[in-house]
């Protein structure tokens, strides 16, 4: 008999909260067709979760405006109460926990003693370190300390939303708060790119869902996104694709092409260069994503994103990697070709990282000195 | 201008949108390939219609090629399940809806019988403790007071 909950199975818990094995079957299947795995692997997945033990997981918010998190706890149901309470232990998130102040804290501290090496680390923003990292603190502690110290323990690292996983707006130009993706700071964990902004819901869960099913990383693209996900542009698998092999573009977002529902490429839609699970796995439970609603796709899931020109230039006319760029975003795609580097062949960047670090703190000191804060 | 119907407006036609255009056939081809390896290695098979670019008409067709069979099941569980077979016997349309009614995964399954629909062992083992349980608080009912 489990003494405590840290001991007590996926489906074990099921039971305690009256969620049938058919209900979870269900779960696992809607999971399953997020992650473009086979139909068949619904019922696996269901049956192998059910016999694992719940994984610790921290939640860490820094430089964010809580946009992932709305996106995540209106993920499709089972909902992520039952996936937060059932599959895996959600041990510490100041925004959703009921507990403040030092007890939040002692509650993260014991959480990462009790499961050292064990636990999965999800963070949610970039990390600023202008001004030693006084732009994000909590309980004392800068948000690039809280990061360093909660990653010592980490099985893996989960950046959800463009700001954790490429800076996001934080990072774009001027970057005051001297902000970093979580690849600039940690370099020596296996690190998953969630990204978007904000991410599809179940894009998030199913990357942990199947992390914990398989307690594996899954594949990832050059930019550390699970391939599941990421392996299409929005442009490949868009249903409006044959207008654009037909030459039929809406030239306005009111002509008679935008009523016909062709194609937004010279509208500004960055479909063709933009790598997620919108056009197959949609928003809002399935309903629609933004090119089915008339807009085109603004690429919030690439690196650099707001940095890279109108969202309503076409892309035959927008300067994507245009010369001159600051140097930041050549640096950020640096750290992330290093860091994919090593979590492919599975040795440690840390001195990467050290040196993006001080090359981060050097920045932000610069740009103190110059009087840009 | 006195009257509504007097408001010159022009009512625009539907869009005609892009989708799977001949798709469909290439789906029903794959289903045949799928109804034979069922009938030649009893293995079954799934295509997951959410992970294709399909539009409105696309599934519309798609739902009119394959019918209504004559099994329908309901399943009640963290949100309705429509499972039914369609009129070409070994393929079922199978659509999981949330507590809210949304759509979770619409699948067609290729197989006898899907497999959400058959109990588990360990819940045969569980409905035959809870009888015997059953069993026991009747007995102990029946069971005449001493004082």
């Amino acid at each position: 008999m489990p003494h405590s909950d840290a001991e007590v199975t996926v489906g074990e818990m099921l039971r305690r909260h009256g969620i049938s094995r058919r209900g979870f079957i269900k779960f696992c299947t809607a999971a399953a067709s997020a992650m473009a795995l086979p139909p068949a692997m619904g019922v696996a997945m269901a049956d192998q979760l059910a016999h694992a033990l719940r994984p610790s997981v921290l939640y860490l918010s820094f430089q964010e405006c809580t946009g992932c998190l709305e996106s995540l706890t209106r993920s499709f149901a089972p909902t992520i109460e039952n996936l937060i309470f059932n599959v895996i232990s959600l041990d510490y998130d100041d925004t959703l926990m009921a507990a403040a102040g030092e007890a939040a804290e002692s509650a993260r501290t014991k959480a990462m003693q009790d499961n050292f090496g064990k636990y999965v680390l999800i963070v949610d923003g970039s990390v600023p370190t202008g001004a030693g990292g006084a732009y994000c603190t909590a309980g004392g502690h800068s948000a690039v300390e809280t990061l360093r110290e909660a990653a010592k323990g980490a099985a893996a690292i989960v950046c959800v939303g463009t700001c954790s996983a490429f800076g996001g707006i934080p990072f774009a130009d001027p970057n005051p708060t001297g902000a970093w993706p979580v690849t600039a700071i940690v370099g020596d964990k296996p690190i998953i790119n969630v990204s978007g902004c904000p991410p599809i819901p179940e894009v998030i869960t199913g990357t942990l869902l199947q992390f914990v099913t398989t307690g594996k990383v899954p594949e990832l693209d050059e930019h550390l996104r699970p391939k599941v996900f990421f392996g299409n542009t929005i442009h490949d698998r868009c249903y409006r694709r044959p207008f654009y092999d037909e030459g039929k573009f809406a030239k306005s977002f009111d002509d008679e092409g935008a009523r016909n529902g062709w194609c937004l490429y010279e509208l500004g839609c960055k479909g063709p260069t933009t790598y997620n699970a919108c056009a197959t796995v949609k928003w809002n439970g399935g309903t629609s994503f933004p090119i089915e609603s008339g807009h085109g796709c603004l690429g919030c899931s690439e690196p650099g994103f707001w940095d890279k020109g109108s969202f309503y230039a076409a892309q035959s006319t927008a300067l994507w990697g245009k010369a001159g760029e600051s140097s930041p975003r050549e640096v950020l795609e640096l750290t992330a070709s290093a860091v994919a580097a090593g979590a492919v062949i599975g040795v440690a960047s840390a001195g990467v990282s050290r040196l993006r670090q001080h090359r981060s703190e050097q920045n932000a000191d610069e740009r103190e000195s110059n009087g840009d804060n | 201008m006195s009257r509504l119907s007097e408001i010159p407006i022009r009512i625009e036609p539907p869009p005609a949108l892009g989708g799977l255009g001949g798709g469909v056939t290439a789906i029903l081809s794959e289903l045949i390939s799928l109804l034979e390896r069922l009938t030649n290695s009893q293995e079954s098979a799934a295509i997951d219609l959410r992970s294709l670019p399909m539009n409105v008409d696309d599934l519309a067709e798609l739902r009119r090629a394959l019918g209504e069979g004559e099994v329908r099941a309901t399943l009640d569980a963290e949100g309705i399940s429509a499972i039914r077979e369609t009129k070409v016997p070994g393929v079922w349309w199978v659509e999981h809806r949330d507590r809210h009614g949304e759509l979770m995964a619409e699948l067609i399954e290729v197989t006898r019988m899907p497999q959400i629909l058959m109990t588990a062992s360990e819940e045969i083992a569980t409905g035959a403790r809870l009888l015997r349980e059953q069993i026991a608080l009747r007995s102990v009912a029946r069971r005449p007071l001493t004082v």
